[in-house]
C-alpha cells in the first residue's frame, strides 16, 4: 500500500506531449480519480506507473523507492483496463486464478484466495464461463477478481467503466471503490466523465496537456476551479471575459466589455485589470421580466446583472437547460429543476443573477480564453 | 531451479530479450538471406565463367527464353487468378451455402500435393502426353506455354483466393451496405467501396502467386518431360534443373547467369509491385448506374457465381485429382523400400526445417507485428519477403555455392538441404503468426505482466494459446510446401532423394505409372498427417 509519487514525467510521441512536467503525489491507500479531456495524457500516466511506457525523463517512487529499474512483472502495479482484456482461452476461474498459478503461490491457499475473489465480485456461478459468454459488467467484474487477486498493491483503472450501459455504470462506481478500499489498495482511476470522477474519488487531479492542472476533492474542484478550464470543464460554466471594477465586503464587480456589470466573490486582482468570470450554469439564476399590464403598471423589476432572451429549453429528466442570448455575452445556460419546465418558454425575457460566491474571478490565461477551454 | 524457471526470470531483463531478438535476426540474416542471394557475389569472383556465357550467343537465347517464359507465365497466372479468385473469396466470405465447408477444405487440396504429381496429372487430363501413360485424357494438343499455364493456376490459385479471402473479412459488410443504402447499386457499391479498401490483400495475393509460379520446378519438368519438350522449352527453374545434369565446367556460367537475372528481377518485383499496386488508379471514382444495377440483379450475379465455382472445378480441382484416375488400373510392383526411404527423408527435412522456422521465425514475427511502424520492422518485413520470391531453383543453387566449401555427401547434403528448405518455408511461417499476433490486442500481454507475469510467461500463458492455431496453420503450410519442394533439392544436391526428386527421377525413366502410384500415396500419406495434426490440435482446443 504504498505512497505513489511522480515527478516533472515528461513523454513525448513525436511532436505529441503525453506528459509535459507531470507531478503527482497518491498517498496510501487513496482513490483517486485523474479527470482530463481525450488526449491529455491519462492513458500515459498510468501506463508509465506500471511500466509499460518508460517516461523520458522524471521519476516515479514508491514509498521513495525508484521505480524505474524494477520491472512491470515486480512492481505490483495492476491495470484494471476499459478492455477488460479477460484472455480468452480461459474461464472466469482460471483468468482469476492467473496470478497465483504463475507465481506458484501454494496450491490450496490460491484457491480459497480465488475463491473468495470470485464469491466477492458476486461470480461465483459463472466460475466455468468463458469471457466471450460474459455480459460486459460480469466481464469487468471477473477482470477486477483477476487483479485483487494478484497480490498487487496498486490499482490502475483505465476508463474501467466506460464500456458499460449507463444504469450499470452507475451500480459499480460504488462497489469499485468499496472493493478497493476494502483491500486496502491505493487506486488511480482515469476517466473523461466528471460525474464518475466526482462520486468516486477522495481527490480528483484534473490532467490537460500532459500536466497536472489541479488536484483537490471533489468539492474543492468543482466550488474553487483553478482555472478557467476547470471551471468549464468540471460542470459546465458560463464564462464571461471583462475588467476588474470596485471591490467591497460582498465581492468585486466585473465590468464586461458593454458596459453591463456582474459580480464575483472577492479577489486579489486589481481594479482595472483584465479578467475572466465563471459561474457554474447550475448556479445561474434567473427570473421573469413582467410585461407591464394596465392593472400593474410598474411590476416590481426583479434584481439582477442582465436581460436575455430565452432561446431554447432542453428537457432532460431531473432537471432543465435553459440557453438564452443577451447583449452582454451571446449565449448564457443555465441548469434548472425539471419542476421549472412549465415556468418557462422560449421567447421569454429573464432577468440573469447568481450569488457573488458562486462566481469565481480569474486573470486571464496567457494563451487567450479560447484556447484556454478548448476541449483537447 | 529448472532451466525454463531460470529463462522466465531473466527474460524480465531488457538487455537479455533485445540479446535473443538479436540471435534470431542473425540466423535469419546469415542463414536464409544471405546464402539466398550469395549467388550474386559469383558475378564478381567467377568473373571468367560469367562473360564467356555472356559472349555464347546460343546460351544466352536460351537462358532469355527461359526467362521471359517464367515471368509471362507467372503474370498471366497471377492476373487470370486475381480476375477469378476475387468473385471466389466473395463467396467464401460473403455467402452461405450447403457444402461451403467441402469446398473450402477442397480448394486447400491442391497446396498439399506435391507438385511434381500436379504435373503428371494436369498434363494427362488436358494434353497428349508421350507414349506408355496409360489413362485417357482430354487430349486436347495444347502448346507446352499453354500446358505451363493451366498447370500454375492450380497451386497458385488457392494462394490468391487465400489472402483475398482474408482481407475481405477483416472488412465490414457495413460500408457496402451503408453504400446501398445511399443508393448504390450492389456492384457499384463493392467496385468503388470495397475493392479500393482491397488493395493490400492483392499485393500479398499477387506476391505470393507470382513468387509460386516463378519459383516452381518440379511440376513443370515432369509436365515438360510428359510432353516430351523438356529439352526445347524452359523456364528459368527447368533450365537450372536442367544444367545441372551436365558438366559442371559447362554448367557454371549459365547456372549463375540465369540465377541472379531471376533473383534480381524477382527482388526488383517486389519493390515495385508494392508501389504499384497502392499507386495505381482504379477507375472507381466514376459511376455508371445503370449497368451497374443491371449486373446487380437478374442473371449477372448468379453467372459470376457459376463460372467461379465451374472454374474451380474444372480449371483446378479436376486437373489435379486426375491422378487418382491411376487406381483403375491394375497395381504395379511399385518399389516401397525406395519410396518408403524417400518419405521418411522428406519428412525428416520437412519437419527439422518447420521447428527451425518456429524457433527463429516467433521472435522475428512478434517483432514485426508489434513495430510495424518503426524503420526496423519494415525492413525485415521486406527482408522476410525476399526467400519467397526468389526462385526456389536459384535460390539452392545459390545455397549450394554458399555451403559448398563444407563439402557434400552424406549427413552435410542432408543438413544443406534442410537449410534451403528452412529458407522458402520460413516467409510463410512469419507472415502467418506475424497476422495472428496483430489480431491479438497488445493490452492481453500488458496486463498479464501487470498481474505479476515475466515477459516470458506473458508469451507462454497468454499470447500463444490465442495464436497457437495461427502457428499451426503457418507450420502445416511450411510442411506442405517443403514435402512438395523439387527444383530447390535437387539444386542443392544430388545424393538427398526426397519424394517428389524420387518421383521426378521415375518419370524421367519412363515408369509413369509407378510414379503415380507413389504419388497418390504421397498425398494419401500427407492427408493424413494433416487431419492427424488438425484433430491433436482441436482436442487440445477442448481441454483448454
Amino acid at each position: 500500500m504504498p505512497e505513489i509519487v511522480l515527478k516533472d514525467l515528461t513523454k513525448s510521441y513525436g511532436d505529441t506531449k503525453a506528459a509535459d512536467g507531470l507531478s503527482l503525489t497518491v498517498k496510501d491507500g487513496e482513490y483517486i480519480c485523474i479527470l482530463g479531456p481525450t488526449g491529455a495524457g491519462k492513458t500515459t500516466c498510468l501506463r508509465m506507473i506500471c511500466g509499460l511506457t518508460k517516461q523520458d525523463s522524471g521519476e516515479i517512487t514508491f514509498d521513495g523507492k525508484p521505480m524505474d529499474k524494477v520491472p512491470i512483472s515486480e512492481r505490483r502495479t495492476t491495470m484494471l483496463s476499459q478492455v477488460y482484456s479477460l484472455f480468452p482461452p480461459m474461464t472466469v476461474y482460471e483468468n482469476v486464478m492467473f496470478s497465483p498459478s504463475i507465481k506458484e503461490w501454494p496450491e490450496e491457499e490460491s484457491k480459497q484466495l480465488v475463491k473468495s475473489m470470485i464469491k466477492m465480485v458476486h461470480m461465483d456461478q459463472k466460475v466455468q464461463q468463458y469471457p466471450h459468454e460474459l455480459s460486459g459488467g460480469q466481464q469487468q467484474r471477473t477482470a477486477l477478481a483477476r487483479a485483487l487477486a494478484s497480490d498487487s498493491k496498486v490499482l490502475l483503472l483505465d476508463e474501467p467503466l466506460r464500456a458499460l450501459d449507463a444504469r450499470l455504470r452507475l451500480e459499480l462506481r460504488k462497489e469499485l471503490k468499496s472493493m478497493a478500499k476494502e483491500m486496502g489498495l491505493t487506486s488511480i482511476h482515469v476517466t473523461h466523465d466528471q460525474d464518475e470522477a466526482l462520486e468516486m474519488a477522495d481527490r480528483i487531479a484534473i490532467i490537460r496537456q500532459g500536466r497536472i492542472v489541479q488536484i483537490g476533492t471533489p468539492m474543492e474542484v468543482f466550488q474553487n476551479p483553478a482555472t478557467p478550464f476547470v471551471a468549464n470543464f468540471v460542470g459546465r460554466s458560463n464564462i464571461f471575459v471583462g475588467k476588474v471594477g470596485t471591490s467591497d465586503e460582498t465581492g468585486t464587480e466585473v465590468i464586461l466589455p458593454d458596459g453591463t456589470k456582474v459580480r464575483s466573490r472577492h479577489t486579489d486582482l486589481s481594479e482595472g485589470e483584465d479578467a475572466v468570470v465563471a459561474v457554474k450554469i447550475g448556479s445561474t439564476r434567473i427570473e421573469h421580466i413582467p410585461v407591464p399590464t394596465e392593472e400593474v403598471p410598474n411590476p416590481l423589476m426583479p434584481e439582477g446583472y442582465f436581460e436575455a432572451v430565452i432561446e431554447r429549453i432542453l428537457y432532460e429528466g431531473a432537471t432543465i437547460t435553459v440557453e438564452m442570448s443577451s447583449s452582454a455575452i451571446e449565449l448564457v445556460t443555465c441548469k434548472l429543476p425539471n419542476r421549472k419546465f412549465d415556468d418557462f418558454s422560449v421567447g421569454d425575457r429573464v432577468m440573469v443573477s447568481w450569488a457573488p460566491d458562486k462566481a469565481t474571478l480569474f486573470r486571464i490565461p496567457e494563451c487567450g480564453i479560447v484556447e484556454e477551454l478548448r476541449l483537447d | 531451479m529448472s532451466l525454463f524457471k531460470k529463462i522466465n526470470a531473466i527474460s524480465d531483463n531488457d538487455k537479455v530479450r533485445k540479446a535473443w531478438f538479436g540471435l534470431a535476426v542473425a540466423v535469419f540474416v546469415c542463414l536464409i538471406i544471405v546464402p539466398s542471394i550469395f549467388v550474386v557475389t559469383k558475378l564478381l569472383t567467377e568473373w571468367g565463367v560469367v562473360s564467356d556465357t555472356l559472349g555464347n550467343s546460343e546460351i544466352m537465347s536460351l537462358i532469355y527464353g527461359a526467362v521471359g517464359n517464367s515471368f509471362s507465365i507467372a503474370f498471366i497466372v497471377t492476373i487470370i487468378d486475381i480476375i477469378v479468385g476475387i468473385p471466389m473469396a466473395w463467396i467464401f466470405v460473403r455467402k452461405n451455402f450447403k457444402g461451403k465447408k467441402y469446398l473450402d477444405t477442397l480448394m486447400d487440396m491442391p497446396l498439399a500435393f506435391p507438385t511434381a504429381v500436379l504435373g503428371i496429372s494436369v498434363v494427362i487430363f488436358w494434353g497428349v502426353p508421350a507414349d506408355g501413360v496409360t489413362i485417357p485424357g482430354l487430349g486436347l494438343v495444347v502448346s507446352p506455354y499453354m500446358m505451363m499455364i493451366m498447370l500454375h493456376i492450380i497451386f497458385t490459385y488457392p494462394y490468391m483466393v487465400r489472402s483475398l479471402s482474408a482481407i475481405l473479412e477483416q472488412i465490414e459488410p457495413n460500408y457496402e451496405t451503408a453504400a446501398m443504402t445511399l443508393g448504390a447499386s450492389r456492384f457499384t457499391a463493392v467496385r468503388t467501396i470495397t475493392l479500393p479498401l482491397f488493395r493490400a490483400g492483392l499485393v500479398t495475393g499477387f506476391i505470393l502467386c507470382f513468387a509460386r509460379s516463378l519459383s516452381e520446378t518440379g511440376g513443370t519438368y515432369i509436365a515438360l518431360t510428359l510432353m516430351g519438350d523438356e529439352t526445347t522449352f524452359f523456364t528459368g527453374p527447368t533450365f537450372i534443373a536442367f544444367m545441372k545434369e551436365m558438366d559442371p565446367s559447362v554448367a557454371l556460367g549459365p547456372m549463375i547467369v540465369i540465377s541472379v537475372i531471376m533473383i534480381v528481377l524477382a527482388l526488383i518485383l517486389l519493390l515495385l509491385v508494392k508501389r504499384i499496386m497502392i499507386r495505381i488508379k482504379l477507375p472507381v471514382t466514376k459511376v455508371w448506374p445503370s449497368i451497374g444495377r443491371k449486373l446487380s440483379n437478374g442473371i449477372a450475379p448468379k453467372l459470376k457465381d457459376i463460372v467461379s465455382i465451374g472454374f474451380l472445378m474444372l480449371v483446378v480441382l479436376l486437373p489435379a485429382f486426375y491422378i487418382f484416375a491411376y487406381l483403375t488400373q491394375p497395381i504395379l510392383n511399385v518399389d516401397y523400400g525406395q519410396l518408403l526411404s524417400s518419405t521418411g527423408m522428406s519428412f525428416l527435412v520437412a519437419g527439422v526445417a518447420v521447428v527451425f522456422d518456429i524457433i527463429f521465425g516467433i521472435p522475428v514475427a512478434l517483432y514485426i507485428a508489434r513495430h510495424r511502424h518503426t524503420k526496423m520492422g519494415q525492413l525485415l518485413d521486406n527482408l522476410v519477403n525476399i526467400p519467397l520470391i526468389i526462385p526456389t531453383t536459384a535460390l539452392g543453387f545459390s545455397l549450394a555455392l554458399f555451403w559448398g566449401s563444407l563439402g557434400t555427401g552424406g549427413i552435410i547434403s542432408v543438413i544443406l538441404v534442410i537449410l534451403g528448405h528452412t529458407s522458402f518455408t520460413y516467409p510463410l511461417v512469419v507472415r502467418n503468426i506475424t497476422g495472428a499476433v496483430e489480431e491479438v490486442d497488445p493490452s492481453y500481454e500488458e496486463v498479464a505482466m501487470t498481474l505479476g507475469a515475466k515477459p516470458l510467461q506473458a508469451f507462454s500463458k497468454v499470447l500463444m494459446p490465442i495464436i497457437k492455431s495461427s502457428i499451426i496453420a503457418g507450420a502445416i503450410l511450411a510442411f506442405t510446401r517443403s514435402l512438395g519442394e523439387t527444383g530447390a533439392t535437387i539444386a542443392i544436391t544430388s545424393d538427398v532423394n526426397t519424394v517428389p526428386v524420387y518421383i521426378t527421377e521415375l518419370i524421367s525413366s519412363g515408369s509413369y505409372s509407378e510414379a503415380a502410384i507413389c504419388s497418390i500415396i504421397l498425398i494419401l500419406i500427407c492427408f493424413v498427417f494433416m487431419f492427424a495434426v488438425r484433430a491433436v490440435t482441436h482436442r487440445g482446443d477442448k481441454s483448454a
